[in-house]
């Protein structure tokens, strides 16, 4: 075995307590940035769901003629703020009707076709550009009502539909980041402390060494793999305490948001999102433990 | 062919001098001996010369390098060339005597293949074959500076500097670790024992550098044929 892996570990074994702290504060900050990767990816998952559903339902008079219908149709998939453009006929929105009050027949067989409106549904590339789109379409002589369907609590309003999703988002990110970064720092501090303690305690070694010729980079080399092996650890039980618990609640989550993709489809996609996790994690956990340690190797040469 | 030479060396520390004007040459493969009482500079000295401590004037020159001037990047690399043996044997206490001696190998970047045959080689030659995987705290006092005269020895140096190795050890241990360093020096190795154990410098009738309150007591003594016993 290597010689400074060997100081490193038999470092570890002296004091047992310091390196379970740094690898308890490590696997926290770790669990928790895995996790707010996983949400981050979900809260853009649920925009673009979002944004790529058929937000905007134009139903159209029953005077309607069909080429009329088919210009509008056509004109809408030419503007290059709106995707996948789709005529629902009467019969069609009956259909769409029965299905969806299914485990209810009376209510089914109650209404007609005739009472449907024929509807151009559409969606948009871009959720800021659905306040003005839906003006415009609004002006058609063949368009009755326009709908919206991207509201997610119930705002009447374009606007504060669009903008509480993207709030969601962005104090998503913007809180998660703040949260990381505290706890990034503290795991910093907590190694910054443990590492400056092993200097002290090695200080009468590390004075042998000194005299024997050791350079810098060799009287380093233990410490900074003491640390390297805290953040590797601290990396690991994070990811996987996170990993356990997506796997754990991902039944409910898919239950509870149904079509939108919150989640990866599949065991594999979700395992290789976590992968990719986990490569960022652990060149994370290298840069903190080498700036950590070198933090503290100049720090106790400065109190020499 | 000379492998130290001090010239016009001064030391002061605060207002009280260590080292006054101090000037002396030691050949290769030489044995020299530097004494005087506590205090006199010996140590100052051999700090002087692992570039430890610089001197304020003069000029120290170990195996053609000017000690003085090197960076502090440069001056691992001096220590590396040179074996060293302290009174106290500075020894990692957590480590074996096997690993004590392995530590200088991997300063020096020596493959760990070579570890092994090299440690036994001189664990053989400082007499301790039979106990490599002693702590520190297992040895006795005679048994510590073998270990500390072998990691000094592992590097294959070609200068031993030796700050008093005998100050913790009783008559017969001391004359024990002097024939021993007699033996190395007849191995051709340069060695410059700091000692202030008199009739131990006597009996081996080498070189002495006496020093006196920081200064050259007269002349160096001239080798004397060694004496036998006590």
């Amino acid at each position: 075995m290597n010689i400074h892996l060997k100081t490193a570990l038999s470092n570890i074994r002296r004091s047992p307590f310091q390196g379970l702290s740094a690898v308890f504060v490590l696997s926290i900050t770790f669990f928790v940035v895995t996790t707010l990767s996983l949400l981050v990816y979900s809260s853009g998952k649920v925009l673009k769901y979002f944004e790529t559903r058929p937000q905007v339902i134009a139903f159209l008079k029953d005077s309607a003629k069909p080429e009329e219908v088919t210009f509008l149709q056509k004109r809408l998939a030419e503007d290059i703020q709106v995707k996948d453009v789709k005529y629902v006929s009467k019969e069609e929105a009956l259909a769409i009707y029965k299905e969806a009050t299914s485990d209810n027949p009376l209510l089914s067989e109650l209404v007609s076709p005739s009472i449907f409106p024929a509807s151009i549904e559409f969606s948009l590339t871009n959720l800021n550009y659905a306040s003005g789109l839906i003006e415009e379409v609004k002006k058609e002589p063949i368009v009755d009502q326009v709908g919206f369907t991207a509201n997610i609590g119930g705002e009447s309003k374009v606007e504060s539909s669009v903008e509480k999703l993207k709030a969601i988002t962005f104090y998503l990110r913007v809180g998660g980041g703040i949260l990381v970064a505290l706890l990034l720092t503290t795991s910093i501090v907590v190694l910054l402390v443990i590492i400056s303690m092993r200097l002290l305690v090695r200080r009468q070694e590390v004075e042998v060494l000194d005299l024997i010729g050791a350079t810098s980079a060799f009287v380093r080399s233990p410490v900074i793999l003491e640390a390297v092996i805290y953040c590797l650890v601290g990396v690991s039980l994070g990811w996987i305490m996170s990993l356990i618990m997506t796997l754990y609640l991902t039944p409910a989550v898919v239950s509870y948001f149904k079509e939108i993709p919150v989640l990866p489809k599949g065991a594999l996609d979700l395992l290789s999102l976590y992968g990719i996790i986990l490569a960022i994690e652990v060149i994370i956990g290298l840069l903190l433990a080498v700036s950590g340690s070198m933090l503290a190797v100049s720090r106790s040469k400065k109190s020499k | 062919m000379s492998m130290l030479e001090v010239s016009h060396v001064t030391k002061v520390f605060g207002d009280t001098p260590a080292l006054s004007d101090i000037s002396f040459e030691v050949k290769d493969r030489e044995f020299v001996f530097l004494t005087g009482p506590s205090g006199a500079g010996k140590t100052t000295l051999l700090r002087l010369i692992l570039g430890e401590i610089t001197p304020d004037a003069g000029k120290i020159i170990l195996d053609g390098s000017d000690v003085v001037s090197l960076s502090t990047k440069e001056v691992p690399l001096l220590r590396q060339k040179i074996g060293v043996i302290f009174q106290d044997y500075k020894l990692l206490p957590e480590r074996t005597a096997r690993e004590n001696i392995e530590v200088a190998l991997a300063i020096l970047g020596v493959p760990q293949s070579e570890w092994q045959d090299r440690v036994d080689h001189v664990l053989k030659l400082v007499g301790l074959a039979e106990r490599p995987e002693f702590f520190p705290s297992q040895l006795s006092g005679g048994e510590l500076q073998r270990v500390s005269i072998a990691r000094a020895l592992v590097i294959n140096p070609k200068i031993i500097l030796a700050d008093e190795p005998t100050g913790n050890l009783d008559w017969k241990t001391g004359e024990e670790i002097m024939d021993l360093f007699d033996r190395i020096n007849k191995e051709g190795k340069t060695v410059i024992v700091a000692s202030h154990h008199k009739a131990l410098i006597e009996k081996m009738g080498k070189r002495v550098i006496e020093l006196n309150g920081g200064k050259i007591n007269g002349a160096t003594k001239e080798p004397k044929p060694k004496k036998e016993g006590k």
